[in-house]
This record gives C-alpha cells, sequence and structure tokens, in this order.
C-alpha cells in the first residue's frame, strides 16, 4: 500500500538512524549547543525556584484565555528570534557569496552556506515567520482581547482554545526539532510542485513541513472557530453589532477567512501526502496528475492568508490611533464595512500569485482587477485612520509610534503590490526580490502593528507600563534596520535580482547587498534594545503599576476592568450603552465599578487533556516524518482514545466563590489608591 | 450570558444528538466515498463523466453529514447555522468556477494533455508539438 522508499527503512526505527543527527555540520553543533543550554538554563531555573507546580497548574493546564494569550504570544516571540536567526544567514550568505572569486567556506563553494542548507534556511524562513511568529501573536492579542472588549468571561470553548495553541506549539516543535534531527524541506517556504514529490526530495525535509504546517493548520482552524463563536454568542447585553470595537470586528472578519480558507490547505496539504505516502497522482507531472492544481490550491488558501494576518494588524491600529489622537475612530461603519470587503475582495485574487503560469489573458486580467480592488477598502481604512487624527491631540507615546510605522509601511506595501498586480509588469519581476520587498513591507506593518499592540495593551494584561526610554530606542533601530535593508532590495528587484540565490553572480549587486547587511547590523542591535526594554521594564515593574485606564484616553471595555484582569474579566458582567462604552461611562460619570453584592462567578476548569494532545500530536507527527508506523499508529490510537474519554469528563467547570471575588476586587482597588502608582 | 450553570445537556442543540442517524452518516458516507474511490481507480468512464459523476457523489457526501452530522435543517434552535452555511456557499462557487476557468485555458494554451490522455499513454509525456496539437481537438 505504501509507496516504495528509496534508502533504508526498518520496521522499529522507519527511516530515523544515526545519520540523521547532522554532528558534521558546525552550525547546526553550535546551534545545538545554544539550545541545549538556554533549555539547561531555563529547567535549571524552573527546578531552582520550585516553579514547576505552578507552571503545570497555572499555565500548561489553564483554560483562561488571557493566559493562552499569553503563551501564544510568548511561543510568537521565541519564532520570531528564530525566524530572525534565518534572516541574519540568509542576508550574509547572499552578502558574501558575490562572484566568482567570492571565498567559500565550511564545505561551501561560496559564502559559508551550502545551496542545500541555505535553501532549508529560506524556507524555515519564511515558514516560521507567516506561522510560527505572525500567526501566533496575532491569534495571543486576539484571544486576549477580543473577550475583554465583548464583555465576556472566556473565550467560547475554552478547551478548544488550550487545544489550538498546544497544537500550534506542537507544530513550532516539529520545526525546530528539524534542525537537529533529519533536515528541513529546501524548496521554499509555500512549496514547490512537482519538485516536493517523493522522487524529487526523498528526504524527510519536505515531511517535516508537511506535518508542521498541517498541525498549524489545524490548530489555528480551531481558534478560529472559537472566536467566532465568541463573538457571535458571547457579547455583553447591549453590545449590538453596531456598537462592537473595530478590534473585534477584524477578528470576526478575520477568523471567517481563516475557517473557510484553512481547510483548503489541509487538503491541498493532504493531497501531497497522499502523493508521497501512497504514491498516489494528484500533484505529479503525468499519469493524470496536474502540478498546477498545487500552485492553485494552495494559493486559495494563501492570498486570504496573508489577510487573515493583516487584519487584526489594522483592527490594532484602530484601537491605538483613537486612543492617541483622543479622538473617537473616523468613519466606524466605513471600517466596518471596509474589513469584510477586503476579507471578501482576498477570495477572488489568489492567481496573482502565478501571473506567468500561462493561463489566459482573460483569466490574468480578472485577477488583476480583483486584486487592484483591494487598494479601495484598504485606501478608505487609511483615510479613515488619518481623519482621525486630523485635529485630534496626537501624543506620540510608543503604542501610537508603532501604529505611524505601520501605517508608512502600509503605503510602501500597498503601492507596491498595486505594482505586482499589473499581470503585465509582474512578468517581468515575478520570483524576484522586488515581490519579496513588496511582502516585507506587508509584514512589517504586521509586526509593527504586533509591537504597538502590546506595547498598548501591556499593562492591562501584566498590569505596569512598559517603559518608554529603550522601547524608542528600540523603534527607531527598527526603522532604520527596515530602511536599509529593504530599499536595496526593491532597486535590486529592479536590477532584476531573482529570490532564493545561494549565489550571486553579478558582482555589481554587491554593494546594495552589504548596504543590507548594514540593515540587518541596525536590527541586531534593534534586538539588543528590545531586550534591555523588557529587562528594564520587568525590574521597575513596581514603579511602573497602572490603574484601569493607563493611557487616560482609552475607548473601550476593556480599559473598563482592572489591570491585570482578574480571572473573571468582569465582577459583573457589563450592560453596554454605547459605541465606545468606556469613553461613554467616562463622560457621563460612570466609570466606577462599585459594587458590593458580589455574586458566585462560573468558570470553566483547568485541565491537562490539551498538553497531553499536542505532546501525542507532536510524537504523531515526528513517527509520520521518520515513517515509524508502529508509533504513528499507537499515537493516532491515543489521541481518539483521548479524545473519547475527555469526553466523558463531568467536572469541566467550577465556581469562584463570591467572597473570593470580593477579595480580589478590593485588593485591586487598594493597590490602585496605594502611592505605589509611579 | 457567559457561563451560565445550567445544564449544557438540556440545550436543544444536542438533543438532535441520535445514534441512528450517525451510524446511517457513517455508512453513507463511507459507501459513497468508496463508490467514488472505485470509480477513479476503475477509470473506465470518459474523463468528463468520471468528474461529474465523483463530483456529484461528492456532493452527497457533503449534504449527508451537514444533515445527519451537523443537523443542520430548518429547526429553530439550528436554523442560523444553516443559513451561515449556505452564505458560504458563493466561496464554494467563486473557488471552483474561477479554478476550472482558469484550468479551461490553459489546457488550451500549454503542452499539460487533458487527463484522459495522459492515462492513455501513461510514463512518458507526449513531445510537446503533438501533444499541444492533440489539446487543442481535445479541448
Ligand atoms: C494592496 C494589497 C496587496 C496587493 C495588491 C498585493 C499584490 C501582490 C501580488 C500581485 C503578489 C504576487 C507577486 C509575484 O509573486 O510576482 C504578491 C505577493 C505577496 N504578497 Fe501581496 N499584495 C497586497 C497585500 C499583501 C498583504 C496585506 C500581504 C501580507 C500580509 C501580502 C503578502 C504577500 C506575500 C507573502 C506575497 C508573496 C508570497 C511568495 O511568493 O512567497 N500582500 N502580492
Ligand atoms: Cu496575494
Amino acid at each position: 500500500m505504501f509507496v516504495h522508499l528509496q534508502g533504508p527503512w526498518n520496521p522499529v526505527w522507519g527511516r530515523l538512524s544515526l545519520q540523521a543527527i547532522p554532528y558534521q555540520n558546525p552550525i547546526l553543533v553550535g546551534t545545538f549547543l545554544f539550545a541545549m543550554i538556554a533549555a539547561l538554563a531555563i529547567v535549571g531555573a524552573v527546578f531552582y525556584f520550585r516553579a514547576g507546580p505552578y507552571l503545570w497548574r497555572e499555565w500548561f493546564t489553564t483554560v483562561d484565555h488571557k493566559k493562552i494569550g499569553v503563551m501564544y504570544c510568548l511561543l510568537g516571540l521565541v519564532m520570531l528570534f528564530r525566524g530572525f536567526i534565518d534572516a541574519l544567514m540568509i542576508r550574509s550568505q547572499q552578502a558574501m557569496a558575490v562572484g566568482p572569486h567570492s571565498p567559500g567556506y565550511l564545505g561551501a563553494l561560496h559564502g559559508y552556506l551550502t545551496p542545500f542548507h541555505i535553501g532549508q534556511v529560506y524556507t524555515a524562513h519564511g515558514l516560521i515567520m507567516v506561522v510560527f511568529a505572525a500567526t501566533p501573536l496575532l491569534v495571543g492579542i486576539m484571544n486576549i482581547v477580543v473577550p475583554l472588549q465583548i464583555g465576556a468571561r472566556d473565550m467560547a470553548y475554552p478547551y478548544l482554545n488550550a487545544l489550538g495553541f498546544w497544537l500550534t506549539a506542537a507544530a513550532a516543535a516539529l520545526v525546530m526539532l528539524s534542525l537537529f534531527v533529519g533536515n528541513f524541506a529546501h524548496g521554499g517556504w509555500y512549496g514547490f510542485l512537482p519538485y516536493f514529490e517523493l522522487p524529487y526530495s526523498p528526504g524527510v525535509g519536505v515531511d517535516y513541513w508537511m506535518w508542521a504546517f498541517q498541525l498549524s493548520a489545524i490548530g489555528t482552524t480551531m481558534g478560529s472557530i472559537n472566536l467566532i463563536a465568541t463573538i457571535v454568542k458571547m457579547r455583553a447585553p447591549g453590545m449590538t453589532w453596531m456598537r462592537m470595537p473595530i478590534f473585534t470586528w477584524a477578528s470576526l472578519s478575520t477568523n471567517l477567512i481563516a475557517l473557510t480558507s484553512f481547510p483548503v490547505l489541509m487538503v491541498s496539504l493532504a493531497l501531497l501526502g497522499l502523493d508521497r505516502y501512497f504514491g498516489t497522482h494528484f500533484y505529479t507531472a503525468g499519469q493524470g496528475g496536474n502540478l498546477m492544481l498545487y500552485n492553485d490550491l494552495f494559493w486559495v488558501w494563501g492570498h486570504p492568508e496573508v489577510y487573515f494576518l493583516i487584519l487584526p494588524a489594522f483592527g490594532m491600529m484602530s484601537e491605538i490611533i483613537p486612543t492617541f489622537s483622543e479622538k473617537t475612530l473616523f468613519g466606524y461603519a466605513t471600517m466596518v464595512v471596509a474589513s469584510f470587503a477586503i476579507g471578501g475582495v482576498s477570495w477572488g485574487v489568489w492567481l496573482h500569485h502565478f501571473f506567468t503560469m500561462a493561463a489566459e489573458p482573460s483569466v490574468n486580467s480578472f485577477y488583476s482587477v480583483t486584486t487592484m480592488l483591494v487598494g479601495i477598502p484598504t485606501g478608505v481604512k487609511v483615510f479613515n485612520w488619518i481623519f482621525t487624527m486630523y485635529r485630534g491631540r496626537v501624543r506620540f507615546e510608543l503604542p501610537m509610534l508603532w501604529a505611524l510605522l505601520a501605517l508608512f509601511l502600509l503605503l510602501v506595501g500597498g503601492m507596491t503590490g498595486m505594482m505586482n498586480a499589473f499581470a503585465a509588469s509582474d512578468y517581468m519581476w515575478h520570483n524576484g526580490v522586488f515581490v519579496v520587498a513588496h511582502f516585507h513591507m506587508m509584514v512589517l506593518l504586521i509586526a509593527s502593528s504586533i509591537f504597538g499592540a502590546v506595547e498598548y495593551w501591556f499593562p492591562k494584561v501584566f498590569g505596569f507600563k512598559l517603559e518608554q526610554r529603550w522601547g524608542k530606542w528600540f523603534f527607531w533601530f527598527m526603522v532604520l534596520g527596515t530602511a536599509w535593508v529593504f530599499v536595496p532590495m526593491f532597486i535590486l528587484g529592479f536590477a532584476g535580482m531573482t529570490r532564493r540565490l545561494d549565489y550571486v553572480p553579478v558582482t555589481q549587486w554587491a554593494p546594495y547587498l552589504r548596504v543590507m547587511l548594514v540593515g540587518m547590523a541596525f536590527y541586531v542591535v534593534a534586538l539588543g534594545f528590545f531586550v534591555a526594554h523588557l529587562y528594564v521594564s520587568l525590574r521597575d515593574r513596581m514603579k511602573n503599576r497602572v490603574g484601569a485606564d493607563p493611557w487616560g484616553t482609552t475607548r473601550n471595555l476593556e480599559w473598563m476592568t482592572h489591570s491585570p484582569v482578574p480571572a473573571y474579566n468582569f465582577a459583573f458582567i457589563p450592560r453596554v450603552h454605547a459605541r465606545d462604552e468606556w469613553a461613554w461611562r467616562k463622560e457621563h460619570g460612570m466609570a466606577n465599578l462599585g459594587n458590593e453584592s458580589f455574586e458566585d462567578i462560573h468558570m470553566p476548569r483547568n485541565t491537562g487533556v490539551p498538553v497531553l494532545l499536542g505532546a501525542l500530536s507532536f510524537a504523531l507527527c515526528f513517527a509520520l516524518v521518520w515513517r515509524i508506523w508502529w508509533l504513528a499508529a499507537a499515537c493516532l490510537g491515543l489521541v481518539v482514545l483521548v479524545i473519547i474519554l475527555r469526553s466523558f469528563a463531568r467536572k469541566t467547570d467550577e465556581v469562584i466563590p463570591a467572597t473570593t471575588v470580593a477579595g480580589v476586587e478590593r485588593a485591586a482597588q487598594d493597590a490602585l489608591a496605594s502611592p505605589a502608582r509611579g | 450570558m457567559t457561563h451560565s450553570a445550567e445544564n449544557p445537556l438540556h440545550h436543544p442543540e444536542v438533543h438532535q444528538a441520535s445514534l441512528s442517524g450517525y451510524v446511517a452518516n457513517f455508512l453513507i458516507t463511507v459507501l459513497v466515498m468508496t463508490a467514488a474511490l472505485w470509480l477513479a481507480r476503475d477509470n473506465s468512464l470518459p474523463a468528463g463523466s468520471l468528474v461529474g459523476w465523483t463530483s456529484l457523489l461528492a456532493l452527497v457526501a457533503v449534504l449527508v453529514q451537514a444533515y445527519l452530522l451537523l443537523h443542520m435543517n430548518w429547526s429553530k434552535a439550528q436554523i442560523w447555522h444553516t443559513v451561515a452555511m449556505i452564505l458560504f456557499v458563493p466561496l464554494f462557487v467563486v473557488m471552483i468556477g474561477l479554478t476550472m476557468w482558469m484550468f479551461h485555458g490553459l489546457y488550451q494554451r500549454t503542452a499539460i494533455a487533458m487527463p484522459h490522455q495522459t492515462m492513455a499513454a501513461p510514463m512518458h509525456p507526449a513531445p510537446a508539438a503533438s501533444a499541444a496539437a492533440h489539446t487543442v481537438k481535445a479541448a
């Protein structure tokens, strides 16, 4: 039944053998040592502080949407770091390996990375940044903020929420593991057919890529179901649709995209899996297969996916800009419509990723036009933000700086996107670095919004503000790095440089590549400032403690409850009177929560099942990658068994007694009144 | 409005569950999918009607699952779920329709042979020129 494999296989270890460990590669050995030291430090700290039981009880088994959100963000940050290291390697390789006389080190003819190695690096970079850095960060922030903004106590499905997170984490771990056991795909993050078929990519790299991608897609789909159900069903009384905060609207739109498009990704990867494991011919070049079908299916997901990433970022900007312009958002209704228009149009543009496939001119023209249509709702949003700032009292605090940078990057990325949208010009630079620069503007916009959002909502989640001095240094060095890396990249794109080069044949490009390397140095410095920013903020946390409304001019429900938010979010489910409820309450002298007759609060109960399922899925995918059939069968069986057993669990909830609630509320009030507030 | 303490087993959605429904769903789905797989493996129908029949079977599978497994119906408890599902139908139409349109043109313009031709001459892709000639006629 299974397809014939090239190379050894045995029933116990599958394809796994000692050769799979890349101990001859000094870079990977170094990475391994670094990872081990980091892991030892963490584990050591956990034991030293006896934090194990605490971590397990309060974090690993939690179903609290805020804690899950925080864990999503931590996962995203770790993977952002990994992806950044990959970027450093790509940039330094390309700066070194220019021209036939450039020296080679570590077994490479030019530069220090062999083609096989740098292939893995850029593949991992793309996949990690899109799926394991940006997505978890965005999902994490939505997880934290959406229930608070709609006045709910948790997500609609807290258990599913934890499960989605642990599956995503398992998928990320799988990518990391591929560094040290086996290798990773080396044909680009979106897959390349028929190159990714078994005969041409016989190793385990593609399998790692495929299963990690698949697992994260399952996790993200679960998250999207959860957020949609939460927004539709759990809004506080009085929160009508048109009173919903814009970030919540953006989350709804974005998760509708995720819910409808991720299944397509799963199918396109599953068909590749059938090809690679059972020898079917969905994407082969002959025997009835069609390799363009893969491109088609992948980008049917792929383009909606980029809007899945950007809509929450737009939502964040729409929260930050009014707060720091001290005005209500301009054009609320058009903002809502634009979010959904973007979501809708994103479903009809995917072919612009393969204009060069040789479709009919009418087809290409159709997709050119639909792609350009996206510019209309996006433009509406841009003008709304600008009009929000117009005649506002704009305060350039850190969240606002990030939001403005995002706005600027949106213009650059959007304009260059429009240039890509002309099929005729896209023929000139498709698969070149112009395209790469375009979408990096877009994803850096997303990153900027995320940093802004973290600055903005951090005090809500943790109860103290991040400091501003190092944060500003971090911001400005990110700006510098972005300019120095991507302006030359646009230029090289016009000069005709193709993407994913392991060796650059044109020596005239060397200066640009070196300038880009300087940009990377700025990014490295920025990373240092980021660490300082976090360190100083954590050190001074008692000095920077804040109350419910740390920015003073916030507008939505999440700012009504205490900072940090208690486990139950709101002692009383708020009744909503207006759009921008919190601003409305402040105007109408109703900002005080005080109500003495607290009630019991019914909450979901922690469970270790999601962690277990995450671990089992990890093992399942590992077994599938290495074709260890007994292990795969055992893990799959256990997954099914655990799910069935869990469905019999009766004690899935618990009650926080009114006295506890009263205690927590009083403590929060007292903390507010105390002079410790800096 | 959030987690109320009432027993979730009393929710109307939960009452839609029925063992016979689930078993019937399972059997019908397996049957339909096996039939589709068999049609594809047997490969004796001409390409066009093969696509037609498997699509029809897929539609049956979707409808059966929507009705028996997801309980999409017009009852008071479920009607909004059903309506929401129907609102997604345009997406299917857009995705499948645009894909077909694109491949239709692509097959005419490139040397990729139509599916039934590749099946008739397996293993080696036909030389570009003759394949192109075939394709134009076939389409
Ligand atoms: C104004 C809106 C946009 C337009 C008109 C646009 C247009 C395009 C076009 C035509 C391409 C294909 C270029 C080629 O491969 O030759 C492209 C690639 C890409 N765009 Fe955009 N885009 C827009 C917004 C975005 C956004 C919001 C994101 C991400 C959040 C994004 C991310 C990407 C990515 C990741 C790729 C390339 C993927 C790859 O080849 O690896 N774009 N864009
Ligand atoms: Cu696109």
